[in-house]
């Protein structure tokens, strides 16, 4: 079975493993342990700017 | 700074424990060390594989890293490093030496010593990695002082530059989540307390001791009464400098909250201890007590003398050990910080980590630290004596009735200088000045005195004074 991660395109690719990071991110970030939940919420804002990054041009409706 | 329903969840429980360090603080002693000997054999496994200065010193010692049975094994056998090891290193292979545990092209930080001894500073490359240890070691006291998610901090140490001080706090601000504003270095004193007072709801400060009490009588002399202009402050974290305990008591009187302690180094990559919530002077009036974050760093306080463990109670030499550090780890590394060593079974608190005394911590050398610059007073006498035609001098760091820390630094001629520069000699005055201000990074005030005012000394000379804990006075 193909998956996205086996695209060949890098950017494509890349872009699905960072969103399924920032999903465990989030997940992370509904701990109830206050002195981890600035850390995950530090390593979530790290992945979400790296997925917007990523974001495939043609998924924001502009045609590359 | 936030919406009252934020406000409302973040006061509800301003001291909401961590689950993470309940479990380290639930150890038993034995089990604490099992943990760190642990860390250690992953420690010197990756050393022995990355660093040629480790590995030569695994073999010296004859210790298999997957092998060692105990700490005590290990503390018998494993050489102790010194900052003049480190820099005969770095000389033999710059810029980091071959005790980097990284590929030079993995250093995403480069942290050097403050040091103006003379003999050189050293330097640390950090990975990616350990940039989040450092912020760790930064915000894990903090924490434990009350810091929380949202808060409004101010952080009064100047920030970036090359030292673990300047980039450890911005990011420990930045992983606990704190809102952070980094003041230091950056705006006066008055310009801090302008925003401050802009800003209005401030929950923590970071500063200096001698910054604190500088701060402190900063406002007072503007006619602020630090608790009622911020009353939403919980923590006052201090670090780096002495001071009396009668001036702790009154610093928490003032702000209305407790003062809390750190120490740190570049060695042990941030804080290595702190008084967790436990404040800087006990109930009873007497200093507190900085508990060691034993599971991330392995500690010995040893007499410098014979190099073994000094009892419960009594000063030794703190002895440092990255445990998760691996950019460039120290292990075994003889700080030259004296420190008042307490047994954990003898701190009362029923934590199973060691401690060290609160605001007593010197130096076996005799390093001062001066406005967060490390100053040897070696350091001073090169730059003074490179001048011929200075005879002699004494120095003196003092807190001036602002409450700033100064320096004066008083020069005599030689004889024959004296018979033909004085009294005209403000160009000389200011060249020692510069000379000085190169090599500790501390603007000095020198000030020319009459040969007769200064001390002959005979043996070996005890140039300077510091005079600062006398001056905090609120």
């Amino acid at each position: 079975v193909s998956t996205p991660e086996d695209s060949t395109d890098p950017t494509e690719r890349d872009y699905v493993v960072l969103t399924r990071m920032l999903s465990d991110a989030e997940q992370l970030c509904r701990t109830d342990d206050p002195f981890m939940l600035g850390q995950y919420r530090h390593l979530h804002g790290r992945v979400a700017a790296l997925v917007d990054m990523m974001r495939p041009a043609n998924s924001a409706g502009i045609v590359p | 700074m936030s919406s009252p329903a934020h406000d409302t969840q973040r006061s509800a429980q301003p001291f909401a424990p961590s689950a993470r360090i309940a479990q380290f603080l639930s150890l038993s002693r034995p089990q604490l060390e099992a943990l760190q000997l642990a860390k250690l054999g992953r420690q010197l496994t990756r050393l022995c594989g990355s660093s040629a200065y480790y590995r030569t010193r695994l073999e010296q010692a004859r210790i298999d890293p997957q092998a060692i049975r105990s700490l005590g094994d290990f503390f018998a056998a494993f050489p102790t490093s010194t900052k003049a090891d480190f820099l005969a290193d770095q000389n033999a292979y710059p810029p980091f030496g071959e005790r980097l545990g990284i590929p030079r092209d993995e250093v995403a930080l480069v942290n050097m010593t403050g040091g103006t001894s003379g003999q050189g500073q050293e330097i640390y490359g950090r990975s990616q990695r350990d940039i989040h240890t450092q912020g760790y070691l930064h915000a894990l006291p903090w924490f434990l002082a009350g810091l929380r998610p949202g808060d409004v901090a101010f952080n009064c140490v100047p920030a970036g530059g090359l030292t673990t001080g300047g980039w450890g706090p911005g990011e420990g601000l930045r992983i606990a989540g704190a809102t952070a504003f980094h003041v230091g270095g950056t705006l006066s004193t008055d310009a801090k307390i302008d925003l401050m007072l802009r800003v209005g709801e401030v929950n923590f400060i970071y500063a200096s001791t001698n910054y604190l009490h500088r701060l402190t009588d900063a406002l007072l002399r503007r006619g602020l009464e630090p608790k009622r202009a911020f009353p939403r402050m919980r923590t006052l974290f201090i670090a780096a400098e002495g001071y009396p305990v009668e001036w702790a008591g009154r610093i928490a009187d003032l702000w209305g909250c407790v003062l809390q302690e750190g120490y740190g180094s570049t060695q042990c990559a941030g804080f290595g201890a702190s008084t967790f919530d436990d404040g800087a002077v006990r109930s009873d009036g007497a200093r507190g007590l900085m508990h060691l974050f034993e599971w991330e760093t392995l500690f010995e306080v040893l007499d410098p003398a014979t190099m073994q463990p000094v009892r419960s109670g009594e000063t030794g030499e703190l002895v440092v050990t990255n445990l998760s550090i691996e950019g460039s780890p120290v292990i075994r590394f003889r700080t030259g910080d004296s420190v008042r060593f307490i047994a954990s079974r003898d701190t009362g608190s029923g934590r199973p980590v060691h401690a060290i005394e609160c605001g007593t911590i010197g130096r076996f050398d005799d390093m001062m630290k001066i406005r967060g610059n490390n100053v040897w007073p070696s350091a001073v006498d090169a730059a003074v004596f490179a001048h011929r035609e200075i005879a002699e001098y004494v120095g003196q760091v003092f807190t001036d009735g602002q409450g700033k820390t100064e320096c004066e630094v008083r020069v005599a001629l030689t004889e024959q200088a004296a018979s033909t520069l004085a009294p005209d000699c403000a160009q000389l005055l200011g060249a020692v000045q510069n000379a000085i201000k190169e090599r500790t990074n501390v603007l000095m005030k020198v000030v020319l005195v009459p040969r007769n005012e200064l001390p002959e000394f005979t043996y070996k000379a005890r140039r300077w004074t510091d005079q600062r804990q006398q001056g905090y006075r609120l």
